[in-house]
Parts: C-alpha cells; sequence; structure tokens
C-alpha cells in the first residue's frame, strides 16, 4: 500500500519512437548528392526506438541493459532531451542531468577551474549557482589548489575523471543518467562516486544507469529492463533482468 | 526540459563559449593577438606596393585598403569559424541538452571580440594613413552590426549544411579567394568597365564594403539608398539563415 503511494511517475514513454538519419549508401559527398537530387533523398531513417513504452517512478534507480546497438543511448539522449522523438511521447518531469560520456566539453588548455565554469555553464547552471556550489566540486574532485589551476591537459585521465564527475553531480538533479560512466577514477574515488549517487538517491532523485556491468547494476538499481531491438523486452526486478541477460547473452554466443 | 528557456541564461551561457573561444586563441602564444593581426597586415603591404602602382589614382591608398580588409578579415575567419562550430562541439552536442544554436553564435560573438580588440591597431593605423574622425565615424557601429548579421545569416546556412555534407567548409576555404578578388577590397569600381558594374553589385560584400568607405575614407553620410540596401542584405541571410538552421537541426545530431 505504502508503496503504490510513494509510486510517481517521472519519465514516461508511450509508444516512443525515435530514429536516425543515415547516410544512403553511395552519397557521401555534396557532388552526388546534386546528381541525384531530386531523384533520391540522399538519406534513409533508420528507426532506433520502435514504439518503447517504459514508466520509471520517482525516487527509485532504474537500470538500463540491453546488447550494443539496442538503443540504450539513444533512450538516454531523448530522456536528456538531445534527440526528439518521432513518433509516441515521452513526458520527463523535471532537471536530467546527463552523464553520457565523461569528459564532454572539458577544454584540455584551460585550467581545471575555468573548466569547471565553462562545463558548470554547459550543463545549465547560473552563475550565482556555478559560484555557490564551487568550492564543493572542487573539494569533492580531491585535485589540490595547485591541480585545479592546472590546465586539464595536464591531468592524468583519472583526475579528469574524477573532475567531470565532480561538475556533473554537483547539485541534486531531478534524474541523474549515467552511461556507463563509472568505471574510472582509483578505488577511493569510486567509492566516493557510489556515496554521492546513494545520497543524490536518497535526496529524491531518480537515477538511470546503463551498464553492462551486472555486478555494478545489481549493487546501485533495483528494478532493470532489457532492451532489444528497439523495444522493452523484459523489466522488472534487478536481480531476474540481468539473469535474463546472461541468458539472452549465452544463447547468442551458441 | 528546456535548460535554456530564460534570456540571461542563454546569453550567460552565449557569453562563457564566445569568451572560451577568445581566451583558447590567444592563449598558447604570446604574440596571439599579434599574429592575427598579421595577415591584413600582409596583404596591406603588397596592396601598397603593388595596386598604388597599378592604380596611381587612389588617394591615401593605405587607408582606402584597410577599410576593405577589415571587413575582409572579419567575414573570412568569422564564416569558417562559425561553419565549422557545429562540427567541432558534436561531442558536447550529443552528450548534453545545449541550444545547437548556442555554438555558431557564441563563434559569431567570438569573432566580433576579436574584431572590436583588432580595431585598435587598426584605428592606430588608419589615423597614421589619413583618416579623418567625424561624426559620421559613429555610423560605423551600425554598420558593423549590419554586416555581422549578415555573415552570421550566409554562415549559419553553410555551417547547417556542414554537418549532413563536409564538403562546404572545404568548398567555403577553396571559394573565398573568389570572394575576395570580386570584392573591391584592393581596387575601386572606377577600374571595372561600367557594363560589368551591375555583376559586381551582386556581391553583398560590395555593398558593405562602399558604405563603409563612405564614412571612413569619404567621410561622407551615405544615402538612405545606401542604408536600406545592407539593411536588406543583413535581415534576409539572417532570416533564412535561422530558418534553414532550424529545419536541419533536428536531424544533426544522426550525423555527428
Amino acid at each position: 500500500m505504502q508503496q503504490s503511494i510513494l509510486k510517481e511517475p517521472i519519465v514516461i514513454a508511450e509508444n516512443l519512437s525515435v530514429s536516425f538519419l543515415i547516410q544512403r549508401h553511395g552519397i557521401n559527398n555534396f557532388k552526388d548528392f546534386v546528381i541525384t537530387m531530386g531523384v533520391k533523398s540522399p538519406f534513409e531513417k533508420k528507426n532506433v526506438l520502435k514504439g518503447l513504452d517504459l514508466t520509471i517512478y520517482k525516487g527509485e534507480c532504474f537500470g538500463v541493459m540491453g546488447r550494443n546497438g539496442s538503443g540504450k543511448s539513444t533512450f538516454l539522449r531523448t530522456i536528456a532531451g538531445i534527440m526528439k522523438p518521432d513518433e509516441g511521447k515521452l513526458t520527463v518531469k523535471g532537471r536530467v542531468a546527463p552523464l553520457m560520456a565523461l569528459g564532454v566539453g572539458l577544454e584540455p588548455e584551460l585550467t581545471g577551474m575555468e573548466n569547471i565554469k565553462l562545463v558548470g555553464t554547459l550543463i545549465g547552471f547560473e552563475k550565482t549557482e556555478l559560484n555557490a556550489s564551487l568550492q564543493a566540486i572542487i573539494d569533492f574532485s580531491e585535485l589540490s589548489a595547485d591541480e585545479i589551476n592546472m590546465q586539464v591537459k595536464r591531468y592524468s585521465s583519472g583526475m579528469m575523471a574524477r573532475l567531470a564527475f565532480s561538475i556533473a553531480v554537483a547539485t541534486d538533479p531531478d534524474i541523474l543518467i549515467i552511461d556507463e560512466a563509472l568505471a574510472v577514477g582509483d578505488m577511493g574515488f569510486r567509492n566516493k562516486c557510489a556515496k554521492r549517487i546513494d545520497e543524490i538517491k536518497a535526496a529524491g532523485s531518480t537515477i538511470i544507469y546503463v551498464s553492462h556491468h551486472l555486478e555494478e547494476i545489481k549493487k546501485i538499481c533495483s528494478r532493470a529492463c532489457y532492451l532489444e531491438h528497439g523495444r522493452v523486452e523484459m523489466i522488472g526486478d534487478v536481480h531476474e533482468v540481468c539473469d535474463y541477460y546472461e541468458h539472452q547473452v549465452i544463447r547468442k554466443k551458441a | 526540459m528546456k535548460q535554456f528557456n530564460t534570456f540571461p541564461k542563454f546569453w550567460g551561457l552565449i557569453q562563457e563559449l564566445a569568451l572560451k573561444t577568445v581566451k583558447l586563441r590567444y592563449k598558447n602564444s604570446m604574440l596571439g593577438f599579434l599574429w592575427s593581426m598579421m595577415n591584413p597586415l600582409i596583404y596591406l603591404v603588397i596592396f601598397t606596393f603593388v595596386f598604388s602602382y597599378a592604380f596611381p589614382g587612389i588617394d591615401r591608398y593605405p587607408l582606402y585598403a584597410l577599410t576593405g580588409l577589415m571587413f575582409w578579415t572579419f567575414f573570412s575567419s568569422s564564416s569558417i569559424q562559425v561553419i565549422e562550430s557545429v562540427i567541432n562541439n558534436s561531442g558536447v552536442l550529443k552528450s548534453i541538452n545545449v541550444p545547437t544554436i548556442a555554438f555558431p553564435l557564441a563563434a559569431q560573438v567570438a569573432s566580433l571580440i576579436s574584431l572590436f580588440l583588432s580595431l585598435i591597431p587598426f584605428s592606430i593605423l588608419m589615423l597614421i594613413f589619413g583618416l579623418e574622425i567625424g561624426w559620421e565615424t559613429l555610423l560605423f557601429l551600425p554598420i558593423l552590426f549590419l554586416f555581422a548579421c549578415f555573415t552570421f545569416g550566409v554562415s549559419l546556412i553553410l555551417c547547417s549544411l556542414n554537418v549532413y555534407f563536409r564538403d562546404i567548409q572545404l568548398a567555403w576555404t577553396s571559394f573565398m579567394p573568389a570572394i575576395f578578388y570580386s570584392s573591391p577590397i584592393a581596387y575601386t569600381t572606377s577600374v571595372i568597365p561600367e557594363k560589368f558594374l551591375w555583376l559586381m553589385k551582386l556581391n553583398p560584400l560590395y555593398h558593405f564594403i562602399t558604405i563603409l568607405r563612405e564614412i571612413l575614407y569619404y567621410n561622407r553620410i551615405p544615402s538612405l539608398m545606401q542604408f536600406l540596401a545592407i539593411f536588406a542584405l543583413a535581415v534576409i541571410p539572417l532570416v533564412l539563415g535561422l530558418y534553414i538552421f532550424k529545419r536541419l537541426e533536428r536531424g544533426f545530431v544522426s550525423q555527428y
């Protein structure tokens, strides 16, 4: 009973279809385009998501699994508002913080400090918000005062990942999307990331987590779905879906 | 869902991106700013040597050439940067929900900032070569603004096409010298035979450069017709550019 009261949908996908424009084979340059103009369109649509139905509830940690090319990233991009649905409906309530790839938007020539401002602005911080959380970001990243004023191109990849993650999780977003971005940094930092994710979860945010790493998914998520050919093939308890995923992979291999 | 729905927030993003571009341009080379001045200066020296002999009729030739070169440098550098802006930021655009238009717009703003910085040495040079400052000089600002709108509109069209066909940016770079030599930057239109003058007037740059010369070189207030012409030349490409960009934007993400 209690459970059902708490269940407030935050992401609702109804018959969601999203497509890519794929350059038709043989038309890769302007010359071909001009020659075939009017005869055939240089692009064809490739449906990545085909009528996907899914509801994610507020405050839960939801895992998305599926083989390469099954539409996981496209689904996340659509939630983040980067891609637009062709058909169907997608309702997303609240601010989305996408963590699609770590280090996106970082400018190697600028210092860590300058990058916090740059990437912070890109992911939608206002100036005042940014100044308020500046110290928190630096503290979380565990970069020393020297390091934060160093050009990011001189960072080790771990340091860069720490900086990027710190900026992304600086505020509690309504929805945090993590696309296989956690396997970074040293042990200590990874634990800290996991802790921060728990904190975000405790603050009432929803987390959508994509990974091929079953142990990781089982540890973080409570519910999960398995995508195949742009549709939800299975949805349910994380352990059941993980088992199903394992079976699928073994079956396909055999 | 819209994260940059308020104007101050969107403008904050443009500022941050434009400042980044300007900073990067001048950060790694000690003489960064001076280098960006080199290109027009080299042209100026060559032109002065070659053309002031070829067309001895032009009074204060260096000033004449500079007024054209200033606009040309702005046009060529900003169009290239705007055209490449979306492709160069594809990594960001496919993982963060940022309005795509922010990148071309920031590139254009960055070019404007660079232009204003270069105005300092340019105006010193122009004063040396006999520029006379009067009230009409102030008209420089609205003309520049309209020219920036024109540049942005044209570049935006090419930028949207460039996402689908990368040939565009290559073609544009090789097309540049043709535009340069068909614009009255180094020469006056008086050397063009009367019957071909209409051809020259098809080049939008002709109108912008002529009106700029009216104020900076001839110290005259341009006619209303001239203003209306550049106003139309600024607004039409801008509206068209924004429209085409909006139409093609949806498919961008598939091309990154």
